[in-house]
């Protein structure tokens, strides 16, 4: 496979050469694979005037929902389109990656090409004020002394909350009950009424009711702390190592031209400094990481392997 | 009081010209989004929003709260002419609307629906107003036990009280319950009756259903020339002086209170909260005989019901951040454009934008209510159009409307198929309503009894734990019994006689 992906980059830079200099002379597609009004579809549609933008004269960026299948119908849809530059599509992590390890599905990793990424929203536990535990060190004390007896909820199966609730079970060697939601906001409504033990949201979702003091976060799985929730530590600060969250990112089908992932990716580069885009970003609470295609696709092919080793040895769909 | 301040300061933003125009274009494109089968208001918001982002904060959310509210009532305006409802919550409409317009009362059913319709609205709106943080409370109260049995009910009421005859009723439930098991399953993960297609993976979206089990067969009946209306009949709407509204006071009060509360509980919505009204008044009613035939309190309840839950979805959205349905979710995400985070700080912070979102949720219901008024006159030429071209025009915006969804060939075969279905099914007058419901609480009864089931080490008894999970099991089982029990009775009466 990797070496058809190279034959077709070659094969695409020549085809390229030849057009290059006026990239982009015609509209660009950018497929996003969650319904319109949803939280990828808003942040695609703030983000496309900025790339416009910065793409230069001219530029057109028309965005396309194809939802479906918890994005599987997007992404197969990116992965199957004519490798030109002329589409492009908005990628979210795990479920890129997670999707093909649990089932058959028309596309595969190898056909869709990291451009860069823009979002990064961290994965966070929560529980109620009155919760028995309220650090990361009392929930794994807790858990020891009570196998099983803690519930959490997540937005879905096999989604980055529940990825993220397995991988800390391994490290610690707990055990708790998952209770699968559709979507977070059920999941904030389950453990604000009392019926779960703990909410795994992502802390873009659970920061306002946390800097309310309706919940409280007992740790992010982010690298570095949160403007958004400048009060919640991380995981790693308090020692477990543990990075996961949701990435959302911009991806191409594998062997797009050079100059326009070039082109894209300095785009996406200058629009992530742009004061406009910024407070807009501010105002939708979204956590910002620009990464450019090289250092998103090792992201990306580090996450494959952990989410590999994950599903032999513990699968999240039985 | 807080609440009064904060209105007073934000009434005079809503004079603004710009903004008083977002609002009556919104109520005005809302009537004709739910009008048109196949769309819907979500759909209306979502392509809206983008167009939203450059407006000044009111200017959209008032062209939003006008969409929101004026399409639940245009749901009413098909309903009641060609007996498709344009949503799920107008199924309850077709009831007695349709019975009145084929008894050449067309005009007076839709003066009835709009009235309903902005009452419950504007009641909505006011508790919104004035209860929000207290009554979002009420939404935290329900848990897995409870939504089981909330949906159990639901299900129960339409099947066995609803229907003539229970047992297709229940056959006709249970068809739905079949579709909705189709897709993901939520709990596992696993794919189920997907024939390892994709286009199965997320189950059969509810509007691809309603619409062709709605919209597909009185299109067949039109084309083949059994127009269950006569043009000559649609005139006679001058003989409503006569019609003594203030009848109507009780069924609105119950009515409204019924939208309200489901309105606010999430995930349930307009669709049950009208079936739920409809079958609440005909127990009240003194002429149970005539419910399903043209009555005007059964035409009344379910649109001021379905109304009445509009703006009490957006009160556990607004304070919370939990949408009540997929309106409220992507209004969730309109806020959020424009700076507004929901939460308790909502109202604090950002009172003034979100108290004259707040206001134009109940300014929009007036206007709805002239709009609508306007609009009466004309809607009813529908019917004077030949049948022969209404039934064709029918097809293809309902083609066009279920393309949309998720720009999918696969769904408009769908949604064909289901009309052909739904064609037999009203053949062999097996009820086409429970089908419809059962696919929205079938799952949601499944997946809350194993999201019970799994909270509780599978102890069956935390079903019946709460207070709210013990009333409903009671109602359940009181829907079961009482056919059987009317039976019994009248064969003692008549034993006796």
């Amino acid at each position: 496979m990797k070496r058809l992906f190279a034959i077709a980059s070659a094969f695409g830079l020549t085809i390229a050469g030849a057009a290059a200099a006026e990239y982009p002379e015609r509209p660009i597609e950018m497929i996003v694979a969650y319904s319109a009004g949803g939280g990828t579809d808003t942040a695609a549609r703030t983000l496309a005037p900025f790339i416009e933008k910065y793409l230069g004269e001219g530029a057109t960026i028309t965005v396309v929902n194809r939802p479906g299948a918890g994005g599987e119908v997007g992404f197969t849809e990116l992965s199957r389109a004519r490798p030109d530059g002329y589409t492009i599509g908005f990628i979210n992590t795990p479920n890129i990656l997670s999707i093909p390890i649990a089932r058959q599905t028309r596309y595969s990793m190898d056909s869709i090409q990291a451009v860069s990424n823009v979002v990064d929203d961290a994965g966070a536990f929560n529980v109620l004020p009155n919760s028995p535990f309220t650090t990361l060190d009392e929930l794994v004390a807790y858990a020891k002394e009570n196998p099983g007896s803690v519930t959490y909820g997540t937005s879905g199966v096999g989604g980055d909350d529940h990825l993220a609730v397995l991988q800390f079970e391994r490290l610690t060697g707990i055990s708790m009950t998952h209770v699968p939601f559709s979507g977070a906001a059920d999941v904030r409504a389950a453990v604000m009424g009392g019926h779960i033990a703990m909410a795994g949201l992502n802390i873009s979702e659970a920061a306002s009711l946390v800097n309310e003091g309706e919940l409280i976060a007992l740790g992010q799985m982010g690298e570095k702390r949160w403007t958004g929730a400048p009060d919640v530590p991380t995981f790693q600060e308090q020692g477990y190592d543990l990075v996961m969250g949701s990435s959302r990112g911009i991806g191409a089908p594998a062997g797009i031209p050079k100059e326009a992932l070039n082109a894209l990716q300095e785009a996406i580069a200058k629009t992530v400094e742009d004061p406009e885009f910024l407070a807009a970003a501010e105002k939708q609470d979204l956590p910002l990481d620009f990464q450019n295609a090289a250092d998103f696709q090792a992201k990306l092919d580090e996450l494959d392997s952990n989410l590999q080793t994950l599903w032999k040895e513990d699968p999240w769909v039985k | 009081m807080d609440v009064f301040m904060n209105i007073a300061q934000a009434a005079p933003a809503l004079l603004d010209p710009s903004v008083l125009l977002a609002m009556i274009v919104g109520t005005a494109v809302g009537i004709a989004v739910g009008a048109l089968p196949g769309l819907s208001a979500t759909m209306g918001i979502a392509v809206l929003i983008p167009l939203t982002f450059t407006m000044e904060p009111l200017v959209a959310l008032g062209m939003i709260a006008g969409i929101y509210n004026g399409s639940m009532y245009g749901g009413s305006i098909p309903a009641i002419l060609l007996r498709i409802p344009g949503t799920p919550a107008g199924i309850a409409t077709v009831f007695d609307g349709h019975e009145m317009a084929k008894q050449g009362k067309a005009r007076l059913a839709l003066n009835i629906s709009l009235v309903s319709s902005s009452i419950g609205s504007a009641v909505s709106a006011v508790a919104l107003l004035l209860l929000a943080p207290p009554l979002a409370m009420i939404a935290l109260r329900f848990g897995p036990a409870d939504y089981f049995w909330l949906a159990v009910f639901g299900m129960t009421t339409i099947a066995i009280m609803l229907s003539g005859n229970p047992a297709k009723g229940i056959l006709s439930a249970c068809f739905g319950l079949c579709l909705g098991v189709v897709g993901i399953d939520t709990i596992t993960g696993n794919e189920r009756f997907t024939f390892g297609s994709v286009e199965f993976l997320s189950g059969i979206h509810i509007i691809v259903l309603l619409t062709g089990l709605y919209a597909i067969p009185p299109a067949i009946d039109l084309m083949m020339g059994r127009n269950t209306i006569d043009a000559g009949n649609v005139d006679l709407g001058e003989k409503t002086a006569n019609f003594s509204w203030s009848s109507l006071i009780p069924t609105w009060l119950r009515s409204s209170a019924i939208g309200l509360i489901v309105g606010l509980i999430p995930a349930l919505g307009g669709n049950i909260a009208a079936l739920l009204a409809w079958q609440e008044e005909r127990r009240y009613s003194k002429n149970k005989d005539n419910w399903g035939k043209g009555e005007p309190a059964g035409l009344a309840a379910p649109e001021c019901a379905n109304n009445a839950d509009t703006a009490a979805t957006l009160i556990p959205a607004l304070t919370l951040g939990i949408p009540g349905n997929a309106v409220a979710a992507v209004i969730l995400g309109a806020l959020l454009v424009h700076g507004l985070r929901p939460g308790p700080d909502l109202f604090r912070a950002d009172a003034e934008v979100t108290y004259g979102f707040m206001l134009t949720m109940l300014v929009t219901s007036g206007m709805m209510f002239v709009i609508g008024k306007l609009g009466a006159r004309a809607y009813v030429n529908v019917l004077r159009v030949p049948r022969q071209i209404l039934g064709p025009i029918i097809l293809v915006l309902t083609t066009v409307g279920v393309y949309a969804i998720h720009n999918s060939i696969f769904e408009v075969i769908l949604m064909l198929v289901f009309g052909l279905i739904g064609f037999a099914m009203e053949r062999l007058s097996i009820p086409t309503a429970p089908a419809v419901l059962a696919v929205i609480l079938g799952p949601i009864a499944e997946e809350n009894l194993r999201r019970a089931l799994l909270i509780s080490g599978d102890n069956i008894t935390y079903l019946v734990r709460s207070p709210i999970s013990i009333i409903l099991a009671f109602l359940v089982v009181i829907a079961l019994v009482s056919p059987a029990w009317t039976t019994w009775r009248k064969n003692k009466v008549n034993a006796k006689a």
